[in-house]
């Protein structure tokens, strides 16, 4: 065991699924990884806390006749190891049987390596700098608190007992800001920027579409209630679609398949949205930073138009689903993408007669049947193609089935995540009420 | 493993904590039978935290050995003096009281087996599914989770406690006239798997009313939006108390522009709303999480939030209280060996009043009976929202016909002085709850039932 401590990520994973298979396993796989982190935490006056953490974590999933047991520990010392092949193998041999249970047949890709090797501190910092200094001078009444540049390096290993093995380095950096307005007794409500890139963020500012977020926070110090409950339009930010995505992309996967509980069950070849709707799954996108190259079983992952101009293509199948379903797999690991269209975010907001530019849902999970209600944060009442004040006390509620097919408009401008890139989009048929 | 830290604590050369953190869990679901995830899972490491020039420097590492331990308080040290800031010059932080003990809240049951884990599930599923062969999709899960801190601080705390919690959820999916609907309970709290009775003989009342509930609410139908009189369940008063007021009340979210901080010593909520945080397991000894002593080393104690509706407390790390010149009660937390301690809430509860939940439900003539929530948000300005998962319409004083999912919302310190009814019958939230900022942490809520006016989503 002592030279498990200091075996490479790759002979440590094969390592696991040699000793799972000594032990009896029928089939095994484990995935490595080692971790380096490094934050600066900051609000207006300056730096609150700087952390790194480094890390050493594995799983291993073993396989007994159909049976499934799974163990993840962090650390390479020999009693870690072996309670968790322990723990592995008990669960296995307590597990019911699947047939669906099972390794992966696939190909091992040559290791990869995405981003820097070292975190560059000078410019994390230099953005820190360049984003308190902009506060400072163009947004005297913005508050901002916990916010974050971070720079993590994670190398990961797999290997499964079908000869399987993959390697790959991803470092990326990470900026987050959390900000309000705040002047006297007047305040906004608290929002948020986030996104992540291979490079440091030395103008977080651009970066994030900083400047519209903040000049919103601003312009949201006197909220209001729209005037009464209307059936209208919401132009859905790409902020907003960020935190909405998830909840489509689970309607659309496998394990909803399984269950029987998504909407979408029968809907393959059919429209499920408007025309000016397409969605894909890019995470092989190599100039993005929230892709992966193998997926939880080491499958090398694959891009995916999952609704093209409105139709459904396929659904999110992943390699276990893939098997439970007799489907092909379609989908181990999700960065999900809106096309642009090309429409202008001025003339989307122009064509509004009665409606909200919505910026963030804060409401309770949608269901299966993808009804939604809740509040909307951080958004602007629109009349007549203009916008006419900030938001407060509002709720929209609604289902997004009905909400993609009457999307009528997608704009040219995108906010590009990192993990996700989306563009405006423009959709009637919301209720919008408020106390 | 105290003994073996506390040497190091002499080394830090300013404020400093050395934490040994490991968390353990387990989690088995199961998917109309299948199981879909059967495993342990175990983190942890060794964290050191320094406070100089009025920042923070923290690093961590998984090894626990002496080696390790002296290069994480070096690596903190070094992170601390790699940036300044210039307004802090080093304020000392708020001084506390030393927290000191052991508080070990391991079973003293033989540990459930896996196979008596599955076995669980397994049972459970099948009386489900036989029962209730309709059903469209049954989920299953088992959870367990236990967090086991070694703490010594330069100041001179020495703590370390292990404490548990497991939980049992079940959700039920049925074919409407109108698509599917869906309904989740869950059931458990503190201690571990063997200390919980989660056998389906014994839990056979339990999914009878949960698969009642699902039955009426498929028959249901949509809110109607807009401000309405509500009687909130014990189960909502605890996410109320949690969302809408702790969060606003947490004093690094004070000086981040919470509103909650112009109005210290006004009343902000009706005089029957008396809001605590509660430090051990809570008053009565009986919510499903304990803490004594802080991941600051401060002795944890009660925090009164709101007394007879007026604004009295926030809550505090060290450094917050510093800034706003209070003292720190311990409630200062980190989730694991790699994350820095955050102001978090505990056990967080509005006390009890006198009314009866009938006189409650009697008293309203065109509103809701709301009786689970699911997630929850709160803004700095005092705005809430969460998700009902399950609820009834009340018409002329009595309950009618149940509703569909919505997400009630308001702003906590107006619609805290609608509250007309306190209920007497206190409970809190039977497996507890996760809050997530930065990190997730576990926590306890609670309440009595209360009747007030909120803002209700929906599409009727």
């Amino acid at each position: 065991m002592t030279s498990l401590q200091n075996a490479s990520l790759d002979d440590f994973s094969a390592e696991l699924v040699a000793r799972a298979l000594a032990r009896g396993a029928s089939a095994a796989q484990a995935r490595a990884s080692d971790d380096r982190y490094f934050e600066m935490q900051f609000d207006n006056r300056g730096y609150d806390l700087v952390r790194s953490v480094q890390n050493a974590a594995a799983s291993i999933t073993v396989f007994l006749d159909g049976k499934r047991g799974d163990a993840s520990l962090n650390g390479r010392s020999t009693e870690e190891v072996a309670a968790a092949l322990d723990s592995a193998f008990f669960a296995a041999e307590a597990g019911v049987a699947d047939e669906a249970n099972d390794v992966a047949a696939a190909p091992s890709l040559p290791a990869s390596r995405h981003g820097l090797d070292i975190a560059d501190r000078a410019t994390m910092g230099e953005g820190v700098e360049s984003l308190l200094a902009r506060l400072r001078s163009e947004f005297p009444l913005v508050r901002i608190r916990d916010s974050l540049h971070s720079f993590s390096d994670v190398e990961t290993a797999f290997a499964n007992s079908r000869g399987v093995a993959q390697k790959e380095r991803r470092a990326r950096y990470n900026f987050s800001a959390l900000f309000m307005a705040r002047e006297g007794s007047r305040a906004s409500s608290v929002n948020w920027a986030e996104a992540s890139s291979y490079q440091p963020f030395g103008n977080p500012f651009h970066a994030l579409g900083l400047g519209r977020l903040l000049d919103e926070a601003v312009r949201s110090l006197d909220p209001r209630p729209v005037p009464c409950k209307f059936e209208g339009d919401v132009i859905i930010t790409p902020e907003c679609f960020a935190g909405l995505a998830g909840s489509i992309g689970e309607a659309l996967s496998g394990a909803s398949l399984f269950a029987g509980t998504t909407p979408f069950v029968d809907k393959k070849g059919e429209m499920i949205a408007s025309p000016l709707f397409s969605l894909a799954n890019r995470p092989c996108d190599k100039s993005a930073p929230g892709g992966a190259d193998f997926d939880g079983f080491g499958v090398p992952t694959s891009d995916l138009e999952i609704v093209t101009n409105g139709r459904l293509n396929d659904f999110l199948i992943d390699y276990f689903f893939s098997r439970k379903l007799k489907a092909p797999q379609t989908a181990g690991a999700w960065r999900f993408t809106v096309t642009s269209g090309d429409a202008s975010l001025a003339a989307m907001i122009a064509g509004v007669k009665r409606g909200i530019l919505f910026s963030r849902f804060s409401g309770g999970g949608p269901n299966s049947n993808l009804d939604f209600t809740g509040v909307a944060k951080n958004s602007f009442y629109i009349e007549d193609g203009e916008i006419r004040h900030a938001l407060g006390e509002t709720m929209v509620s609604g289902n997004f089935q009905e909400l993609l097919k009457n999307i009528y408009a997608v704009s040219r401008e995108r906010v590009d995540f990192g993990s996700a890139s989306y563009p405006w989009l423009a959709a009637s048929g919301v209720v919008i009420s408020s106390k | 493993m105290l003994e073996r830290l506390a040497p190091f604590a002499d080394r830090f050369t300013s404020p400093g904590e050395l934490r040994r953190h490991v968390n353990s869990s387990s989690r088995i679901a199961m998917r109309k039978g299948v199981l879909l995830s059967n495993g342990q899972s175990r983190d942890g490491g060794i964290s050191a935290r320094v406070y100089r020039n009025g920042v923070y420097g923290f690093a961590a590492a998984p090894q626990d050995d002496d080696d390790a331990i002296r290069a994480a308080i070096a690596a903190a040290e070094d992170n601390a003096d790699s940036v300044g800031r210039a307004d802090a010059g080093g304020a000392p932080l708020a001084a506390s009281a030393l927290g000191e003990g052991v508080y070990d809240y391991r079973s003293a049951r033989p540990s459930t087996t896996p196979a008596g884990r599955v076995e669980i599930l397994r049972s459970l599923d099948a009386a489900i599914r036989g029962k209730f062969p309709h059903l469209v999709n049954v989920d299953i899960t088992l959870s367990s989770h236990a967090s086991e801190k070694t703490l010594v601080t330069s100041e001179g705390a020495r703590a370390y406690s292990y404490v548990p919690r497991s939980v049992l959820g079940v959700k039920m999916a049925i074919e409407a006239n109108d698509g599917l609907v869906e309904l989740y309970n869950s059931l458990g709290g503190f201690g571990e798997i063997q200390d919980q009775s989660f056998e389906p003989l014994s839990l056979s009342a339990w999914l009878d009313d949960l698969y009642e509930e699902l039955r009426r609410k498929a028959e249901g139908g949509q809110c109607e939006a807009g401000l309405q009189d509500v009687v909130l369940d014990s189960d909502l008063a605890g996410i109320l108390a949690h969302e809408a007021i702790g969060h606003t009340c947490e004093a690094d979210y004070v000086l981040a522009g919470s509103v909650a901080g112009d109005w210290v010593g006004e009343a902000v909520a009706s005089e029957k709303i008396t809001l605590v945080d509660y430090a051990g397991r809570g008053f009565d000894d009986k919510s499903s999480f304990a803490i004594h002593v802080d991941d600051e080393g401060t002795v944890c104690r009660d925090v009164t939030l709101i007394e007879k509706g007026v604004l009295r407390n926030f809550l505090h790390s060290k450094k917050t209280a510093a800034e706003l010149g209070a003292e720190p009660a311990g409630n200062a937390r980190a989730f694991s060996f790699s994350d820095e301690p955050l102001v978090r809430m505990r056990n967080t509860a509005i006390a009890a009043g006198a009314d009866k939940l009938e006189d409650m439900i009697g008293a309203v003539e065109s509103g809701y009976y709301l009786k689970r929530a699911t997630n929850g948000q709160a803004d700095f300005t005092s705005e809430f929202m969460f998700g009902v998962s399950c609820g009834y319409e009340i018409r002329k004083g009595k309950l009618g016909r149940a509703i569909r999912d919505t997400t009630i919302s308001g702003v906590a310190f107006d619609m805290l002085k609608t509250v007309t009814h306190v209920g007497d019958e206190f409970r809190w939230s039977g497996a507890g709850g996760w809050c997530g900022k930065k990190q997730p942490i576990a926590v306890g809520m609670g309440g009595p039932a209360i009747k007030c006016k909120i803002t209700v989503g929906g599409r009727g």
